[in-house]
């Protein structure tokens, strides 16, 4: 049987080839679906470490993309062996770049890890519009929507995001976060929502709060 | 002389004089709205005017009357038209009709060797075709869209170069020019490998970013020399990747090859500008050792550390927060200047330009209205 602990350090040391190594030398033991949920989870907290160096200034953006990719990596190679169970979901969040901007590095990182900490995330992609929010919302119903950018002229898309959602009587059915460099506590008052960050890090945990 | 010709002489000299570590007679100011900010302040679309230059004549006119400036506030300007033709997909114009820069991929990781090999080529061979659809087909045809982008693009830049002309010459700016470069990691990491591809290959194979760095520098130099270094102008290097790796990543792959740039763009006589861009705080020691004189405009920091490191041997500029203008009160805005200003300003070595360019304006937001008293009072109140 794998060394889930011995994995767990590896996805925290960013250790690609001991990773990549154990989980195809794992899924070629053939394992039930609950030992690979077991995988699963091992690696979840090994993403935990990956946040915690973040914080501590020992990882940067970088290493949390890369921890992204390894992240998709694994899952890709876990798949053939996790289809037969439901996996446990958390929450689910809607994310997207807002109107007018194309920058997709902070929310793609922010996506990984919302998923790899177990929320189901529906990524409308970049340029979204504050329409394209209100339909996603309308259709999967989830507990939070998560708005990036990185120009200036995202806050005031973000702003008409929000009161796109007011106009549609969803806004008090999701907790609302923004990301990206422009955003502060004046801009997030302005806009409207409930949080904002520059940091995937700590936005991920300000989501775990909410659906708690 | 013209009351305008004798204004640029003064800014010239005031910016010979900064440049040169001299502190000037008082602190030049650049506006830090750009062409995007000017269109939609005149009340038009921001695509349609980038297609159609013949309307940005009476743009910068009232660009430039509304708000008070020393340098054109015209600078780095994304034209669509040659974009389009090659096919651009590193460059792209987005619903709002801001000129963007995606997350591409030009080099595939196993390119690295042939890269390191022979940077010209593989840019020319390999890295274009992909990067621009118009490069791929026929020869001839590549060959024709080649010559037809490169046309409309020195079109373009010839009429802009007019209209500044005409600007510069009815609102006295001072006359610099410019030459742009990347630092060889940003350039592998912006065009050649993306965000990603680039945080994995520090990672997977650091001897081949560090190999190609330094194969890359010697364009890197080229691009950014000036026509002649003795003109009053600076190579400007907007600065991307470094406050998104590890300290030990920086050391060895990004620092070596950005310090030989600076190093030796001074030495043929040059100012460089760089755009300190995010979070350089870790870095400030590096930065220090940059030659003498080196123009740093910061996004982010604190104003103090940066003066007692930096300021005694570098020209420090930036950190004025432009989302204020979005959200502040006019005095708080003009507060927010004071505030610079009296961090920055003693000693000399300080120009005014803000944390970041304002490219976007909604017409019913106060930021129209802050900019020109932020700018004004630092006219009227920025002494060394």
């Amino acid at each position: 049987m794998i060394d889930l602990q011995v994995l767990t350090q590896a996805v925290g040391d960013l250790d690609e080839n001991t990773i990549l190594t154990m989980i195809s030398d794992f899924v070629a033991t053939n394992p039930s679906g609950e030992d690979a949920q077991k995988v699963v989870f091992a690696c979840q907290q090994g993403m935990a470490i990956v946040g915690e160096l973040f914080e501590k200034n020992e990882y940067y953006v970088g290493d949390l993309i890369f921890a992204g990719e390894l992240l998709s990596k694994t899952i890709d190679l876990l798949k053939p062996v996790l289809s037969s169970v439901a996996t446990q979901k958390f929450g689910s969040i809607v994310i997207g770049t807002v109107e007018g901007d194309l920058h997709d590095i902070g929310k793609n990182i922010f996506g990984s890890m919302a998923e790899a900490a177990g929320f189901d995330v529906y990524d409308l992609g970049i340029d979204v519009s504050p329409s394209a929010f209100v339909e996603k919302v309308k259709e999967v119903k989830p507990q939070i929507v998560g708005m990036s950018g990185v120009l200036t002229l995202a806050i005031d898309s973000m702003k008409n995001t929000v009161n796109a959602l007011n106009e549609a009587g969803l806004r008090d059915s999701v907790k609302i976060i923004i990301g990206g460099n422009p955003v502060n506590e004046d801009a997030c008052k302005q806009i409207g929502a409930d949080a904002f960050t520059t940091n995937a890090a700590e936005g991920l945990k300000t989501c775990q709060g909410w659906v708690k | 002389m013209t009351d305008a010709a004798a204004r640029t002489n003064e800014r010239n000299q005031i910016f010979r004089d900064l440049f040169s570590g001299k502190t000037p007679k008082r602190v030049p100011i650049s506006n830090p709205a750009t062409q995007d900010f000017a269109i939609q302040h005149a009340g038009l679309d921001l695509a349609e005017c980038q297609w159609d230059l013949t309307k940005l004549e009476p743009v910068y006119d009232k660009f430039c009357q509304d708000f008070y400036t020393d340098t054109y506030p015209g600078g780095s300007i994304r034209i669509p038209s040659h974009y389009q033709i090659l096919g651009s997909t590193p460059i792209v114009m987005s619903s709002s009709g801001f000129m963007q820069h995606p997350d591409v991929v030009g080099m595939l990781a196993e390119e690295y060797d042939q890269f390191i090999a022979s940077p010209y080529d593989c840019i020319v061979e390999t890295i274009l075709p992909r990067l621009y659809t118009g490069f791929n087909g026929e020869p001839g045809k590549v060959a024709m869209t080649l010559a037809k982008a490169m046309r409309a693009q020195s079109d373009d830049l010839a009429y802009l170069g007019a209209i500044r002309a005409k600007m510069n010459a009815k609102y006295g700016f001072a006359t610099m020019i410019g030459a742009l470069t990347e630092a060889p990691f940003d350039f592998m990491a912006d065009f050649l490998r993306s965000f990603k591809g680039i945080s994995g290959d520090v990672r997977r194979y650091p001897d081949k970013v560090a190999a190609a760095c330094e194969a890359v520098l010697p364009l890197m130099i080229k691009k950014g020399t000036l026509p002649n270094p003795s003109m009053l102008g600076y190579t400007f290097i907007p600065l991307h990747m470094a406050p998104y790796l590890r300290d030990k990543d920086f050391a060895t792959l990004y620092w070596p090859t950005f310090k030989k740039l600076v190093e030796t763009l001074a030495s043929m006589g040059q100012n460089v500008q760089l755009f300190v861009e995010q979070d350089w705080m870790r870095y400030l020691d590096y930065l220090y050792e940059l030659p003498e004189n080196t123009i740093m405009r910061f996004e982010y920091g604190d104003a103090k550390v940066i003066k007692e490191k930096l300021g005694q041997k570098h020209i420090i500029s930036g950190l004025y927060p432009v989302t204020l203008l979005q959200t502040g009160t006019k005095q708080q805005c003009v507060d927010k200047a004071k505030e610079l200003l009296d961090i920055l300003a003693p000693g000399g070595r300080y120009w005014w330009q803000a944390d970041k360019s304002i490219i976007h304006l909604e017409a019913s937001g106060p930021v129209v209205e802050n900019l020109k008293a932020v700018l004004d009072y630092v006219h009227e109140n920025g002494t060394y």
